[in-house]
């Protein structure tokens, strides 16, 4: 299946009772790139991902991913998902929890579960369980999680809240690792200068796109110097129109 | 629905897992085979242990003026031959004095009375009760109506006038069961109640609880982002727990014959069947109850709502039978009263899978069964969605 596009969504929307979490979402996210979905909390970010991990079903409109029309159930196995909370058995032991999900993804293999052990830097608290970790460590947890099968596409959620900077530059170095290996990356972040590190960037806000692009046409079209300044231009641009 | 096929894999890494958190959780696990063992045991003791300390004083107030038979005499051996009541004869004033003081809780009054138009005097038999247990005083009663049939066994062929004939020659009062035995009491009847009402307490809350941390934690998410079906997961949890449910049942049986020696006919493979079918009830009872909680202390709150009643009405200690009409007609909604009038069947009457004692009741069971997978099953993606 070569297709170019990872995830491609037109007029995608998603209503919770009354409130629109999603309106007209038109997205098209780029094999092998690290894609970020900025926003505020409430902005549809969480809202998008778990449309892509097939957790929802989308109110309406339209959504592929690599190549299949949501929902598929066919397509999951290609993809790894970290929510924002760790998502962890507590009881079981860092490595049980690997081969816990390396099964349930039919792909226990036992050398690829010390790879990502290695990758996350757990080997040495592979047999902890994971309740007598600290934060970050389950975070690298549920990384490793969400890559043992090896996706082709990988969907994280705020997956450097409450991470410790250099942990975090770790991350950012490994996803550029992943994207050279042709695995598509879609992060949601409301940190502004982990989006920087994005190849591309949808500014979100009220289940609406403000913005789309590189980081750095964002700021050159909205004529600030920060993506932060940046997101308030368009912010106010949209808000105006609207 | 379920939707098949299902891949055993899957199945099978959930199932592990379950067995590797109890692993993990030996607290839980102790409590699990400890508890009930404890209870069936206590039971057994405090039964056993209680009926033993009953006693009863006998007052022969005047004798039989005919002959030289004693049918006090012949009362307090014949009680101390039935060993469920000791017995002693004592005379009115210090009995009565022993009854209020507590020592004795009956007093069996003899007395002799002339009948018109025979020589043979008439036996009055009065029996006052301390009376403040039910239970107690049923036994002494039973005890003393049994003595008292012996005493007239006896006392027949004292009466003919054929000394020379024992009494067992004479007229043979044989006692004979249909169930159980003579040595058959309460804790025989309550063994198979306690397999099956704590096979459906541990596992209706160990999944009520595990499945809303599954919720909680995220990791159900997780799953369902996963290509994993809701029919997998719904069966590797009811083989994770149906394992340790059908560890549970060996372990109370083991201690109730083995230590508490009851009266046990049944066939293992059939009490196992009954407590699989048993947790796959219960597993998906909890399941979909999860749903309705929001934390742990909110399961706690099914206790009351599903077990106590359960526990009351069926017939974990007082038989359906015994209940009011009204509240047959609820005991025949839960579930577990069937499971454990099957249990019962199985291991007091020794009754087959194809006895309808069994049968029947196996039949419901696995109706409510399929009808609380199907709710579970409905319930698997609640809050993911």
């Amino acid at each position: 299946m070569a297709t170019e596009t990872a995830i491609e969504s037109q007029g995608l929307s998603k209503r919770f009772g009354a409130v629109d979490a999603l309106r007209d979402v038109a997205l098209s996210v780029p094999v092998g790139q690290t894609y970020g979905l900025l926003g505020p909390n409430g902005s549809g970010k969480t809202t998008f991902i778990r449309l892509v991990a097939g957790l929802l079903r989308a109110t309406a409109g339209r959504l592929t991913v690599l190549g299949e029309p949501m929902p598929s159930r066919r397509i999951l196995a290609d993809i790894g998902y970290m929510p924002q909370t760790p998502a962890l058995y507590l009881e079981l032991t860092v490595r049980e929890n690997l081969l816990f999900f390396a099964r349930i993804y039919g792909a226990a293999d036992r050398d690829r579960v010390e790879e990502v052990l290695a990758v996350v830097g757990l080997a040495e608290r592979a047999d902890s369980p994971v309740y007598a970790l600290s934060g970050g460590m389950r975070q690298r947890t549920s990384l490793a999680c969400a890559l043992v099968h090896r996706p082709r596409l990988l969907l994280l959620d705020e997956p450097t809240v409450g991470v410790d900077p250099p942990l975090r530059v770790a991350f950012w170095q490994y996803f550029r690792r992943l994207n050279q290996e042709g695995v598509t990356i879609l992060v949601s972040s409301h940190v502004m200068d982990e989006a920087e590190r994005c190849d591309r960037l949808v500014l979100l806000r009220g289940g609406r796109i403000l913005a789309e692009g590189s980081a750095g046409e964002l700021r050159q079209q909205a004529g600030a110097p920060t993506l932060e300044e940046a997101f308030l231009h368009y912010a106010e641009v949209a808000g105006e129109l609207g | 629905m379920l939707r098949l096929p299902v891949s055993w894999a899957r199945i099978l890494a959930i199932f592990l897992r379950i067995l590797q958190q109890f692993r993990r959780d030996r607290r839980t696990l102790a409590l699990m085979f400890t508890v009930p063992v404890l209870v069936i045991l206590l039971v057994g003791y405090v039964v056993r242990s209680s009926e033993a300390s009953l006693s009863v004083a006998v007052v022969e107030e005047t004798v039989d003026p005919t002959s030289s038979f004693s049918a006090g005499g012949e009362l307090l051996t014949a009680l101390e031959q039935a060993g469920s009541v000791r017995a002693e004869g004592l005379p009115r004033a210090e009995a009565e004095e022993q009854l209020d003081d507590g020592d004795v809780q009956g007093i069996v009054y003899l007395n002799y009375a002339a009948q018109a138009g025979t020589a043979i005097p008439k036996l009055d038999v009065e029996l006052l009760l301390e009376g403040t247990n039910p239970q107690d005083s049923g036994a002494i009663v039973r005890a003393v109506q049994r003595g008292l049939l012996q005493v007239a066994v006896t006392g027949l062929g004292i009466s003919l006038g054929l000394p020379e004939l024992s009494p067992q020659e004479l007229v043979t009062v044989e006692v004979s069961y249909v169930y159980g035995g003579p040595e058959f009491d309460f804790v025989d009847y309550e063994a198979p109640a306690l397999i099956g009402f704590f096979a459906f307490f541990f596992v209706f809350l160990l999944t009520a609880v595990s499945f809303l941390r599954e919720r909680s934690s995220g990791t159900l998410e997780r799953l369902m982002a996963a290509p994993i079906n809701r029919s997998e997961v719904v069966l590797g949890y009811m083989l994770g727990f149906g394992f340790f449910a059908l560890i549970q049942s060996l372990a109370i049986l083991m201690a109730a014959v083995i230590i508490l020696r009851i009266h046990y006919e049944g066939h293992l493979l059939l009490v196992f069947l009954i407590a699989a079918i048993i947790t796959v009830g219960s597993v998906n009872l909890g399941i979909f109850l999860s749903t309705f909680a929001r934390n742990e202390l909110q399961v706690i709150q099914f206790v009351p709502v599903v077990l106590v009643p359960q526990g009351l009405l069926g017939g974990v200690i007082w038989s359906v039978d015994s209940l009011p009409g009204w509240l047959q007609v609820v005991s025949r909604c839960l579930p577990l009263t069937y499971a454990i009038d099957a249990l019962r069947n199985t291991m007091i009457k020794g009754q087959g899978l194809a006895d309808s004692g069994v049968l029947g009741n196996v039949l419901v069971m696995v109706g409510f069964a399929a009808f609380f997978v199907l709710l579970a099953s409905r319930t698997v993606r609640q809050q993911v969605d």
